[in-house]
């Protein structure tokens, strides 16, 4: 499927949302105000292919910020009756950049790999993916490149180069060939144009500062030379544990439950919703025991569980080098400084 | 893999005994679907619209509860425990389990047990205690240290007397941190029950429940008596939200106590930070 490149002229992107919109709820980058949002889009909408990243990554369509796990309605005889919620329809996302394309695979491995959770795995399993490559960095924080995710291009049925005068328009999947085929044919890439994105791949590299020095896999190993409180202590002293950071990260899965109750009590929602491993009271027990009571634990432990306890319980570097956390940090930690300097230790 | 709920099931309150203002002992019918604990398992229950939280299991159904039902000690120290500790016997409690590790013990067959309990440590280790007696003849000596703040705060009383009546069966060592008059038995931190015991520390497997603080006496204590690291069970506590290894809410390092806990061995951990 390599050498299935098609031309797709701009104005027939609309014909691609059309024919996915029969199918999926399609979502694609949008402008909102002086930011970019993951937003439904339909025939019409401008989508924003040019946008740098999103705040919120891709995985509030598969493990969404507020999740209805069951409702429940107290029933006649006193009881409570539970009911799931309907399954919702199938997300397409258009535009995905490749950090968050891996951060997809990472969100996979982990649940697939867990004890036992079949919903985020169904979703994307039913989802619809159309990437999108990066020619420049998008925030100054990122370094997708280093952490090995900026050449990733799956999961994604269809994957599109922006080279310019035309989309070119990658076939990756028998159901990208598929979705393809209704949009209405196309003209395949001309020699020009696939010298014109050999070229541009090969240019990319250089617009992408390396900033590691070490390959991703070796985190888990620097980090286990690096436990020391007293490495951690400086930086922790900055962070404010607003978990902002664990809210932007593409791969955080940590999540709350708690029920919504109507006014009356009879019925009401129990929801699961995101937290994380920098809020306040995340580690805490009943009786007010925290288990991880200082923030220097608790940055520790959300780097080490990016860089070393996904790789080794999931399979997988928890890090896609997205740089979310660190341009989002009232205070600027960044988790790109941290790994360059565990890397650096001996 | 199976998709598996969160939904819980309604589970009819047999009995309901306070053991003192704060601390509630339920007997509550057990789930319907494959309810089969073992000791050092944990279930969710909840009051739809209050919440849910993780409770250990203080009686298994048919060793210790009766068949079809399962035991629960909870303290009232929160918004949930409130309100489930105000239900009656024939009202409805939802609960889905058993979660967490199942710990075979056949490992344990021929040896000493040790249970040190520390307030409501006991709540766990009852179903310990029940088990080991369900299978006497498995075992060789049984040994079970208890400590309270104060004799008033001492659980599951009859139990006590009960076991402290069946000496071939079970030796029960009691200490308090601080007595009014009228209290004989000794006063002093759990340790201090390790003193007069003759122990065989190789043949010995000790099961430790209680807080952070007695963990880390107790193992220090016991690692010296010479107890092999792999014979120190512990039932450690955190906040499970789903029990299914997913929220992320009790995770040590990379484990997941719901899944691989919260009954581990200190050699399985010993490594980990912020485990006690």
């Amino acid at each position: 499927m390599d050498n299935e490149i098609y031309r797709l002229p701009r104005e027939r992107l609309d014909a691609l949302i059309g024919r996915l919109a029969r199918d999926y709820r399609v979502v694609g980058p949008v402008k909102h105000g002086a930011t970019w949002i993951w937003t439904d889009v339909r025939p019409g909408v401008p989508l924003a292919l040019d946008y740098p990243t999103t705040m919120l990554p891709p995985r509030q369509f598969f493990a969404p910020m507020r999740e209805t796990l069951f409702r429940y309605h107290r029933g006649d005889d006193g009881r409570f009756a539970f009911e799931e919620p309907a399954s919702e329809r199938p997300v397409a996302l258009v535009g995905v950049h490749s950090c968050d394309l891996t951060s997809l695979r990472v969100l996979r491995a982990f649940h697939e790999s867990s004890c036992r959770d079949r919903l985020v795995p169904g979703r994307l399993d039913r989802s619809f993916v159309v990437g999108l490559a990066c020619w420049s960095p998008c925030l100054p924080e990122s370094f997708c490149r280093d952490m090995g995710s900026l050449e990733n291009e799956s999961p994604a049925s269809l994957y599109v180069y922006d080279i310019g005068s035309v989309l070119l328009l990658k076939v990756q999947t028998a159901r990208g060939r598929e979705i393809l085929r209704d949009v209405g044919s196309l003209d395949a890439a001309t020699p020009d144009e696939l010298v014109a994105l050999r070229k541009r791949l090969r240019a990319r590299a250089e617009s992408f500062p390396a900033h590691l020095q070490f390959a991703p896999e070796k985190l888990a190993t620097s980090l286990k030379a690096a436990e020391s409180d007293i490495l951690w202590d400086a930086t922790a002293d900055r962070c404010l544990s607003c978990g902002r950071c664990n809210l932007v990260c593409p791969t955080c899965t940590c999540f709350d439950v708690c029920d919504q109750a109507s006014l009356g009590g009879g019925d009401g929602s129990r929801v699961r919703s995101w937290t994380g491993c920098q809020v306040p009271g995340f580690s805490r027990v009943a009786g007010g025991h925290d288990f991880r009571p200082t923030r220097t634990q608790q940055l520790r432990y959300r780097i080490f569980r990016k860089g070393k306890y996904m790789p080794e319980r999931h399979g997988v570097v928890g890090c896609t080098g997205c740089g979310r956390c660190a341009t989002h940090c009232p205070t600027h930690i960044s988790i790109r400084e941290i790994f360059l300097q565990v890397g650096r230790a001996p | 893999m199976p998709q598996v709920s969160m939904i819980p099931e309604p589970c009819r309150i047999v009995a309901v005994t306070a053991q003192n203002s704060r601390d509630i002992h339920f007997v509550v019918e057990a789930p319907k679907r494959g309810f089969t604990p073992e000791p050092g398992q944990f279930v969710m229950v909840s009051l739809p619209g209050i919440g849910e939280a993780p409770f250990s299991l203080a009686a298994l159904p048919g060793e210790g509860a009766a068949a079809g039902t399962f035991e629960m000690l909870i303290r009232r120290i929160g918004r949930l425990t409130n309100l489930i500790t105000q239900q009656k016997a024939g009202d409805v409690l939802y609960v889905r389990g058993p979660y967490g590790r199942r710990v075979e013990w056949d490992q344990f067959e021929d040896t000493n047990l040790l249970l040190l309990a520390g307030g409501l440590g006991l709540a766990p280790l009852r179903s310990f205690v029940r088990r080991a007696l369900s299978r006497r003849d498995r075992f060789k000596r049984i040994d079970l240290l208890v400590g309270a703040r104060s004799p008033d705060e001492l659980l599951f009383r009859t139990d006590l007397l009960v076991w402290a009546s069946r000496q071939d069966d079970v030796h029960v060592h009691l200490t308090v941190d601080a007595a009014r008059e009228g209290w004989d038995g000794r006063i002093g931190v759990i340790t201090s029950l390790l003193d007069g015991l003759a122990l065989d520390s190789a043949g010995t497997v000790a099961f430790l429940c209680g807080p952070p603080v007695m963990y880390r006496h107790c193992l220090r204590r016991l690692l010296a008596m010479g107890l092999y690291e792999h014979n120190l069970w512990l039932t450690l506590e955190r906040r499970m939200k789903c029990g299914l290894g997913l929220c992320g809410n009790c995770q040590m390092d990379g484990h997941y106590l719901c899944c691989e806990g919260p009954l581990v061995s200190w050699r399985e951990v010993r490594h980990l930070r912020e485990v006690v």
